[in-house]
């Protein structure tokens, strides 16, 4: 196998090549004035460590080249898409800029969303001044109630066109049930504006973008596709070109964040948001299965952010079906991702109330960042703490390219929070290491509660800058036993592009009572069900077909989102059976759908009795692909304990007093090699820590596993005590 | 009470023992906002476990359950006000003080609830035929035991430790339709609390962790929709079970000692907090009037008065004065339920860092009338407490809003008062599937913002008492019930309170209903005469909104065959009054349950947050901003702001603005007068007699009532509140028709 997979992020640009049987890690930083700069120093630099004389030498012979991004999301927030116009069903035209009301705070901490008196809705992505209604109506059936008036559309697409549209987003009610509508105001818009003049408009039908009912994020939907369209049709097409030019012969792979990836003319601009962080969860699915572990909980620690995602047993993916794009709601299909605003830049403060440390959600960022950056930051960070605690090595931050502030970390400790807590620079580090660690394990916890697991049935995979330094810490208060820093773990994400299959989501709103308690029937309309299937299977077909794959390669998995009575939760089922024509079929639904359902809110939680309702028929459509292999875990691996060659005092939560801790470089580490904590390894990337009562083992490709030592500090007593290192607390049993 | 009468009291309790004749209401229990007195557990748990770095993992690992249950609750939740954010989760401590809430959700239902915990304690935790034990869980809904109004429902859990009770977990959301009166548990016309439909005091549900049966059965066949009574009751069920399991969780890794530490601590340190954040506001006493403009049924005006004194670290919010209770109509508020809204206030719109519980209120001195219309008593309807309790939320934002303009440290921006009335549409019928239901649209959470110092109010964003409240989608709203909003949301052009920033505007939506074999609305605002909220430093007041319908049309039949007379605002529609044949009325916002007919047009609107500063020191580009974006009219850009501009372009003639502003200065010196003239000229001793009027005049100490159908004013002392029966508007109206009958006749006698 020879692939290129790159994930182009905010600051850097992560390479990951195989070249046969060689795998080979890059980074560069992003070029964002153009980011095929970056892209092809990433590739420069695989291509040296390969041997290889050039890039052509490389890039003419892999079988494909693989893209996922972050960038969409940072054009949203800096506002730098082109001038949308709106046009929507008359009657609905404050829909947009009202957001459903909380708006507001979608996306934004929970302060912010307490603090409605300071509340203040994100500048519009569409203006006021750019949205038109279109008279017209259909109702939840389909059926005009109301025909398209086409005269004074076209009045006001010219109105529009004056105040400066560069595209137009139609969006009318129930549109995903009746599409004629949308289409013939694209017809309209495209009489007035023909594509071959140059004042020709592109046209976004949100029907096309969204195939779910609900008209505000149907229409948020379409708007931020139309809204990113531009920038990214152009950043892709200049990567094309760069990549041509180079040798390479065949279409470039976007990486979507439904999991799957496709060509670039197959590609919403929308798909592209977040599938970054999504590659990191479909290369965290790769290794479960490479690795054979059931379940995954992933964790990706950054300077301002955190990120989970979930990979468990059976392949059961997890979608937001509403997920939130910056500050903006929105109705396609995402593998599901949680964000915390928590990270190495996460400020520190004094909680007078309590009288205790609270952490984030205000961060320093990168600019000025932590106050040991020496940049200006004087407020303390995790990242400060994590300096005082003896955890970084202050000449060897970032490889050496970030020289840390001992002096400066230390100053900010003291200075704001040792005064009001009594404290000193040593407890306050701790009690800051311990919050932040809390607060990513609750929020994992919450996480894995709603969907019905127990954290202790999981593994945590930790990667990103900060995610090895923390994973201790967050395992521990989650009760957690076994954490793996996986393998490429610093361009992990461009490993998970590299593993990626070609699919396309299609999906459609019906409505449909698949057991009617009122009448105590089950759904025995199959023609009508199969015939949803079925034109959701042509479209998947069509999309694959399109990018030169036979018919006889293509899969499709079926997925019906379902519901009891009139409930906000849908469980997505996956069919057994890609076309229901009998009771026994529905039974089957309807029995996986009970299943889940108690799992996750509790046995007898069901409420069959209110009648269960079909409200979205998904169907999956996708074109398996090779993998990547990796090399097995530790199987067979003969394991000795290493020694450091030298020690640094550390502190950590638990323990009173300073530890030495074993101070080890990744490069000095074979497989097998054993570590036990307190230990600190350090790589050019990032700072594991393994926490006393926790051993690390190194594997293949740059993983560890860190296991909790059988007699590890996870007792009540030894918790209890734990938590009274950094502070005086007594505890004692309830008797 | 003399020594013969507590002779007796003791003879008769000897006597008499647990068997009183009814467990009605406690007062003791509802008149206490304060947190209760430590126990000796509490006390241990304490000195137990001190630090404070350690309790807050534990408190945060609290919140993260009560947010994880909040969001289970959401998503399983049938009816409306669960899935659009009415409802939440919470922890009480073993004696019932609310110590914990979600961070999303409607804060007023937990803070409310603690009351019902605190019943079950006191009267069924010794009842042998009641108990309260590991496995049970108990519901309620009558506001008389702590709610707003009986379409809330409830569900508390027990937490047990090695046998003995150490907290409860709760769950409360807006169900709706309950069985009163008129559909969607909100009646207008109750005359009684007993057509308020169920009326459930405290009472144990479930038993063994499994919902009775029996009892289910009986609520479902007390209300129109049983599918939405027992899915609501399962989800509520359900989310105090994965509550109950978190709040194990944590117990099993710090130990009991630390939750019951952390729960105590918290109620204790947030009154300490807010203790010591009263005392950074100035010294003294500020006061506001606010007036409702009905009854939901006629036309009156009800006076909400408040004076907030600050002294020291004490808070007063004395509303003596404030109209008396109706015995007949609706909008009587508990106590407890106005307690609970201005909990909502401080936490949502002064102090919205603090802890959601109910310490926050334990040092502010509440002082209101017996029988008031916001201390109502047990024996007057309830179910729109709203219209009342509102009220004294918005006095209560002006007053703070004039203590924080100089205190010492602010928290939040001020802000003129957020706009106060539920104005949406209520619904009840038979749906195209067949089901019957009631209940309300999720517009109710689009109330405008109050503008602030700064910034103009944010459009139609929040419920006054619901952060992150949601306007739901209508598409899925249609699927369901068989009526479209034609006109859903759209911003009405000036409906804005005026001012140097302005409030935020509301939308107007227009419904019919179609394909329904019976089908019917109501709606439940006041404030379509007088505005329900006023502005700050001279910001304007919300505008007033009256109910238009039209009737006797088919709206879709227009759609369909003459779309082009259709018209596309409340406005156009009734100034123009486009379809031939069809009834034009307005009224006010109090519409008892009325049948529609396909494709009768009902129009309501969403409020206006309050306008903060002169409308003269607005910037002129922010009033183009609004006009370009017809948000304004012309008129009101030159009229109310006094910009000049040029029609076409919008260019401002900024030395013209200035002249015209100037000149708008000059005019309101010649249009005033001095204030001993103005005395003279509008202060009377009383209420004009043809003026329908409930509350004091001037002294607060006396309270008019009357004026209403030909009824003379009657004066009362106010702490002696009598009884007040207001005639059915029907036989009113009935009568007045009757005088007109003989006076005709008499004339054609003549």
């Amino acid at each position: 196998m020879k692939r290129v997979s790159v994930d182009v992020g905010g600051t850097f640009t992560d390479c990951f090549v195989v070249y046969e049987d060689k795998q080979v890690e890059a980074k560069a930083l992003t070029t964002h004035h153009n980011l095929a700069v970056g892209f092809m120093e990433a590739v420069e630099q695989a291509a040296d460590v390969l041997g290889l004389p050039s890039v052509s030498a490389l890039l003419s012979e892999v079988d494909s080249v693989r893209y996922a991004t972050t960038l969409g999301t940072n054009a949203l927030i800096t506002r730098s898409g082109r001038a949308v116009a709106l046009l929507i069903t008359a009657g609905y035209e404050s829909a947009v800029p009202l957001s459903r009301g909380k708006g507001y705070g979608v996306g934004m901490s929970p302060l912010y969303k307490a603090d409605v008196a300071s509340a203040s809705r994100p500048e519009p992505l569409v203006p006021i001044s750019l949205i038109r209604g279109v008279k017209e109506r259909l109702d939840y059936k389909g059926e005009v109630l109301m025909k398209l008036d086409e005269d004074d559309l076209r009045r006001q697409i010219r109105d529009l066109v004056d105040r400066g549209a560069q595209a137009f987003v139609v969006a009318l009610v129930n549109s995903v049930v009746n599409p004629e509508h949308e289409q013939r105001v694209e017809e309209v818009i495209l009489e007035e504006y023909p594509s071959h003049m140059l004042g020709a408009i592109p046209v976004i039908l949100s029907h096309l973008v969204a195939g779910r009912k609900g008209e505000y994020v149907r229409t948020t939907s379409a708007i931020i596709d139309a809204y990113l369209h531009d920038q990214m049709y152009f950043a892709l097409n200049a990567l094309e070109a760069t990549l041509r030019d180079h040798g390479y012969k065949r279409s470039m792979l976007v990486v979507h964040n439904t999991g799957g990836m496709a060509e670039v003319n197959s590609t919403h601009a929308l798909q592209t948001i977040h599938s970054g962080p999504v590659a990191g969860v479909n290369a965290s699915e790769h290794l479960a299965n490479e690795y054979e572990l059931d379940n995954i909980v992933t964790t990706d620690m950054g300077g301002t952010s955190f990120d989970i995602g979930l990979v468990v047993k059976g392949g059961v993916k997890f979608y937001d079906f509403n997920p939130v794009m910056d500050r903006w709601m929105v109705n396609v299909p995402m593998i599901h991702l949680v964000t915390l605003g928590a990270g190495g830049g996460s400020i520190a403060r004094f909680d007078r109330m309590y009288k205790t440390i609270e952490v984030g959600p205000a961060s320093a960022g990168s600019d000025p960042g932590p106050a040991c950056y020496d940049r200006g930051g004087m407020l303390p960070t995790v990242t400060d703490a994590d300096l005082v605690l003896g955890y970084l090595d202050p000449d060897f931050y970032a490889g050496g390219k970030v020289k840390l502030n001992s002096r400066r970390a230390e100053f900010a400790v003291r200075d704001s929070l040792c005064g009001p807590t009594g404290l000193t620079e040593i407890e306050v580090a701790m009690n800051i290491k311990r919050r932040v660690d809390a607060n990513m394990a609750n929020a994992i916890a919450e996480e894995l509660g709603t969907k019905g697991y127990d954290p202790k049935e999981f593994t945590l995979l930790a990667y990103g800058g900060s995610g090895p330094l923390h994973c201790c810490g967050i395992a521990q208060a989650l009760k957690i036993d076994k954490i793996l820093v996986p393998p490429f773990s610093s361009v992990f994400s461009a490993l998970g592009a590299g593993n990626m299959h070609q699919m396309h989501v299609h999906e459609s709103s019906v409505y449909m009572w698949i057991y009617n308690a009122r009448i105590e029937r089950l759904l025995t309309d199959y023609s009508t069900i199969n015939g949803v299937i079925e034109e959701l299977e042509a479209l998947g077909k069509e999309d694959l077909m399109r990018q030169g794959f036979d018919e006889d390669a293509i899969s499709y998995s079926l997925e019906m989102d379902m519901r009891y009575g009139s409930q906000l939760a849908e469980t997505s089922v996956t069919s057994p059976v890609q076309r229901l024509n009998s009771l026994e079929d529905m039974m089957a639904l309807i029995n996986m759908f009970s299943e889940d359902y108690g799992k996750r809110y509790g046995s007898g939680s069901q409420s069959p009795e209110a009648g269960i309702r079909i409200n979205t028929i998904r169907v999956l459509s996708s074109v398996e692909l090779t993998t990547i292999p990796l090399e097995r875990s530790l199987e067979g691996t003969k394991k000795k304990a290493v020694s450091p060659e030298r020690t640094r005092q550390c502190y950590v939560p638990g323990r009173k007093g300073a530890l030495d801790a074993g101070v080890f470089a990744v490069g000095d580490l074979s497989v097998g090699s054993v570590i036990k904590g307190p230990a600190v390894i350090e790589s050019p990337r990032t700072t594991c820590l393994v926490e006393p009562g926790w051993t690390m083992t190194v594997g293949p490709q740059g993983s560890g596993w860190i296991n909790r030592d059988e007699m590890g500090a996870h007792t009540p007593k030894q918790r209890s005590a734990a938590s009274s290192a950094g502070s005086e607390m007594t505890t004692r049993s309830d008797t | 009470m003399s020594v013969t009468e507590e002779r007796e009291r003791k003879l008769i309790e000897d006597f008499v023992g647990g068997r009183k004749l009814f467990l009605g209401p406690d007062p003791e229990i509802m008149s206490n906002h304060d947190i209760a007195v430590p126990t000796e557990r509490e006390l241990r748990a304490k000195e137990v476990v001190s630090d404070p770095h350690l309790l807050n993992l534990i408190r945060s690992k609290l919140l993260a359950g009560t947010n994880e249950a909040f969001e289970m609750s959401s998503q399983t939740g049938a009816c409306p006000g669960a899935r659009w954010g009415d409802s939440i989760t919470c922890i009480f401590t073993a004696e019932g003080d609310l110590a914990i809430s979600a961070d999303g959700g409607i804060l007023i239902f937990s803070v409310l609830t603690q009351h019902a915990v605190k019943f079950i304690k006191k009267y069924w935790e010794n009842d042998p035929t009641v108990g309260v034990r590991e496995g049970d869980a108990f519901t309620h809904n009558d506001a008389r035991y702590g709610n707003i109004h009986n379409t809330d429902q409830s569900m508390m859990m027990p937490i047990f430790h090695e046998g003995k009770l150490i907290a409860w977990v709760g769950c409360i959301t807006h169900v709706g339709e309950n069985g009163s009166i008129e559909p969607g548990g909100m009646p207008i016309t109750a005359e009684s609390p007993y057509d308020e439909g169920l009326r459930m005091p405290p009472i144990k549900i479930a038993e063994d962790y499994e919902l009775k049966r029996d009892l289910v059965t009986f609520l479902q066949n007390s209300v129109r929709d049983p599918k939405l009574q027992v899915e609501d009751m399962k989800s509520k069920f359900y989310a105090c079970m994965r509550l109950k399991q978190r709040l194990e969780d944590t117990l099993s890794e710090f130990g009991v000692d630390a939750i019951i530490s952390v729960l105590r601590r918290t109620l204790e340190e947030t009154k300490a907090e807010v203790q010591r954040r009263i005392t950074e506001w100035p010294e003294g006493t500020t006061r506001s009037v606010a007036f409702s403009d009905g009854t939901l049924r006629e036309n009156a005006l009800l006076k909400i008065n408040l004076e907030m004194t600050k002294k020291g670290e004490e808070l007063i919010l004395d509303f003596r004065g404030s109209s008396p209770q109706f015995a007949n109509r609706s909008i009587n508020t508990q106590a407890a339920s106005l307690k609970g809204m201005l909990a909502q206030l401080f936490l949502g719109y002064i102090w919205p860092d603090l802890p959601r519980n109910q310490a926050m209120l334990a040092p502010i001195k509440i002082v209101l009338d017996d029988k008031s219309l916001l201390n109502a008593s047990d024996d007057v309807p309830n179910a729109q407490s709203m219209m009342s309790f509102f009220f004294g939320y918005s006095a209560g934002q002006v007053n703070a809003a004039k203590f924080l303009y100089s205190a010492q440290h602010r928290y939040t921006m001020i802000l003129a008062p957020w706009y106060n009335m539920i104005q949406c549409i209520i619904y009840g019928g038979i749906t195209q599937h067949s089901e019957f239901v009631g209940n309300l649209c999720a517009d109710l959470n689009g109330m405008g913002g109050g503008a602030r110092d700064g910034l103009d109010g944010e459009n139609s964003i929040a419920l006054a008492s619901c952060a992150m409240s949601d306007l739901g989608e209508q598409e899925l709203s249609e699927e369901e019930n068989p009526f479209i909003q034609i006109v859903s949301k759209k911003l009405m052009k000036d409906n804005q309170a005026f001012g140097k920033y302005r409030g935020g505007m509301g939308y107007q939506m227009m419904v019919a209903s179609r394909e329904s074999p019976f089908w019917g609305f109501m709606t439940c605002c006041v404030g379509s005469k007088f505005p329900t909220i006023s502005g700050l430093f001279g910001g304007y007041a919300c505008p007033a909104y009256p109910l238009a319908k039209v009737k006797n049309v088919n709206v879709f039949d227009v759609l369909r065959d003459d779309p082009d007379s259709f018209r596309w605002t409340t406005e156009e529609i009734m100034n123009e009054q486009p379809f031939k044949d069809a009834q034009y009325s307005t009224q006010h916002m109090g519409l008892a349950y009325e049948q529609a007919m396909d494709g009768e047009i009902y129009m309501v609107t969403q409020g206006s947050g309050g306008g903060y500063g002169d409308v003269l020191e607005r910037d002129p580009a922010m009033v183009m901003k609004d006009l370009e974006d017809e948000l304004v009219s012309d008129w009101t850009a030159t009229n109310i702001y006094h910009v000049v501009y040029d029609r076409e372009t919008f260019t401002i003639d900024v030395a013209a603005t200035e002249r015209a502003r100037q000149s708008e200065r000059e005019s309101r010196k010649k249009r005033g007068v001095p204030f001993k003239e103005f005395v003279a000229k509008w202060v009377t001793d009383a209420p004009a007699a043809d003026l329908p009027f409930y509350g004091s005049w001037d002294d607060p100490t006396v309270l008019f009532a009357g004026g209403f159908a030909g009824q003379p004013h009657v004066t009362m002392a106010a702490n002696a509140i009598e009884p007040i029966m207001l005639p059915n508007p029907r036989e009113v109206e009935i009568d007045r028709l009757k005088a007109e009958i003989e006076s005709l006749k008499a004339r054609m006698v003549k």
